[in-house]
């Protein structure tokens, strides 16, 4: 077993963890972080984004020894309290879910895109969204949710 | 919980020596791991080559950089696809080449963890960025128990995932020396599908340096159609001493004769991803597209 010490939804945790433990294993199953899902776990369907270290990357292709040191911020970590993230809402209002098994990835990717772009346009979404695959929605309203959200987290910024 | 399959150590070293002492040792079965974004899903599906258990991790040891100095680009193995895709000293002929690629490579997220050295030593016939890097003529620095050596990247691929890099040895930096004035170069890939996440049917660099209207140093190379990203000299010869006037007939002419010449030298199979035939097809025509940008840019 290997120490490691990493910071989760802003709480730095420290746990003992085997050299060949996923990433997605150690949040699922060790801190029951379940809104991230695996769906292929060989990097092509992106269920499994979260944000480390402020960029996009899939939890399935990271072992937890490499995250050592590292930011995680998982969907669960969007929320204020009972307030959901304006990316949350927006794809609820744009009725961007159907059976939402990719939703939290896409969130994911688009919080670490309008992070870096706050007015990112719509192929930077696209591009944005290149490694999450959806089976119900499609992929025309998820683009929508995230620049809507990304309008609105820029108004909110200028309050 | 799952685990990768028999993962068993996983060391994190401060410094290239120390890293190499682990590599070194006796009863070896250590490897390097960069981002592992070709290690880790290859050993989950059991593919090949995966029975060495313990990981020697590179990510600590400061190889994250691009500089720059009077004569070269140097660039650290274990800087990932998008910090290349976004440095601004890539943005000029002939060195935007290397952008076009980082760009094709996979997708925003995979490229924030994907390393240029992981690119490059795990040497897949369809490595994207080796084609820029090939017709800008980089040097890769390595360092192992008996020193550092330098090597050109046309002499490092032997076979498919198979490099000349000893088990001991770090691809510690690439160099990109800077090439004459009025350089030109374009990479460009050919995919089964129009999603972003495919490695290529074929992918092509080119790269031509132009004086007094002479090409006087041509680069083509080729990938996904051979055992490992190459360069097709014979083509290459073939458009030194030209003289190259752009969207003219007569260069139009000898370029169509180079990208010939050059399908000549691959040796492309059939696959998932197209057939041998197909593949040998498209390989004159991304050729000659690619030609035509390089040498548009050169003038530019
Ligand atoms: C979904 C998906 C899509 C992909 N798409 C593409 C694509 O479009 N184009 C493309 O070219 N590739 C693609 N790849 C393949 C691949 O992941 C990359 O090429 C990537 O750049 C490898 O870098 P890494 O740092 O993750 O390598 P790692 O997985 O860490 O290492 C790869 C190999 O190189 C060795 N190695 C790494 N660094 C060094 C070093 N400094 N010195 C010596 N040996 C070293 C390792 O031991 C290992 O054998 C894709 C992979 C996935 C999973
Ligand atoms: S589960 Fe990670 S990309 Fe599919
Ligand atoms: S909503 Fe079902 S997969 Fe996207």
């Amino acid at each position: 077993m290997i120490p490691v010490r990493i910071n989760i939804n802003t709480e730095w945790r420290e746990i003992l963890v085997e050299p060949g433990e996923r990433l997605i294993d150690t949040l699922r199953d060790r801190f029951l972080l379940t809104g991230t899902k695996e769906g292929c776990g060989e990097g092509q369907c992106g269920t499994c984004t979260i944000n480390f270290n402020g960029k996009a990357v899939l939890s399935c292709l990271m072992l937890t020894v490499q995250a050592d040191n590292g930011h995680i911020l998982t969907i669960e970590g969007l929320q204020d309290g009972l307030d959901l993230h304006p990316l949350q809402t927006a794809f609820l209002t744009e009725s961007a879910v159907q059976c939402g098994y990719c939703t939290p990835g896409m969130i994911m990717a688009g919080h670490a895109l309008i992070k870096d772009h706050p007015e990112p346009d719509d192929s930077l979404v696209k591009h944005c969204l290149a490694n999450n695959l959806c089976r119900c929605t499609g992929y025309e309203k998820p683009i929508q949710a995230i620049l809507k959200a990304a309008t609105e987290m820029k108004e909110k910024s200028h309050d | 919980m799952r685990n990768t399959p028999d993962i068993k150590e996983f060391h994190r070293p401060k410094t290239v020596t120390e890293a190499i002492g682990l590599l070194s040792q006796q009863d070896n079965g250590t490897v390097l791991i960069a981002g592992g974004t070709d290690l880790l899903p290859r050993r989950q599906s059991g593919r090949t080559g995966v029975t060495k258990n313990k990981l020697v991790d590179i990510s600590g040891l400061g190889l994250n950089y691009i500089r720059e100095t009077q004569d070269a680009f140097l660039i650290g193995a274990a800087t990932d696809i998008n910090t290349l895709a976004s440095s601004p000293v890539f943005k000029t002929s002939p060195y935007t080449a290397i952008i076009e690629a980082a760009l094709a490579h996979s997708t925003l997220t995979l490229r924030n963890r994907a390393t240029l050295g992981g690119n490059l030593c795990n040497a897949s016939p369809h490595a994207d960025l080796a084609l820029p890097l090939l017709v800008l003529d980089a040097v890769l620095v390595m360092e192992g128990p008996h020193g550092q050596k330098t090597i050109n990247l046309d002499n490092f691929f032997i076979g498919p995932h198979c490099t000349v890099l000893e088990p001991s040895e770090i691809l510690t930096e690439i160099r990109i020396p800077r090439m004459p004035e009025k350089s030109g170069a374009n990479f460009i890939k050919l995919t089964r599908q129009h999603t972003a996440i495919d490695m290529a049917v074929v992918n092509a660099a080119t790269c031509l340096s132009i004086k007094n209207g002479i090409c006087i140093s041509a680069r083509i190379a080729l990938g996904s159609v051979g055992p490992h990203p190459f360069r097709a000299k014979k083509a290459e010869a073939f458009m030194e001493n030209k003289t190259l006037v752009k969207n003219t007939l007569q260069t139009a002419a000898l370029f169509q004769e180079a990208a010939g010449l050059a399908a000549k030298e691959a040796s492309p199979i059939d696959d998932i991803r197209a057939t041998a035939a197909y593949r040998k097809e498209m390989i004159p025509v991304l050729l000659q597209q690619s030609l035509g940008k390089s040498l548009e840019r050169s003038l530019s």
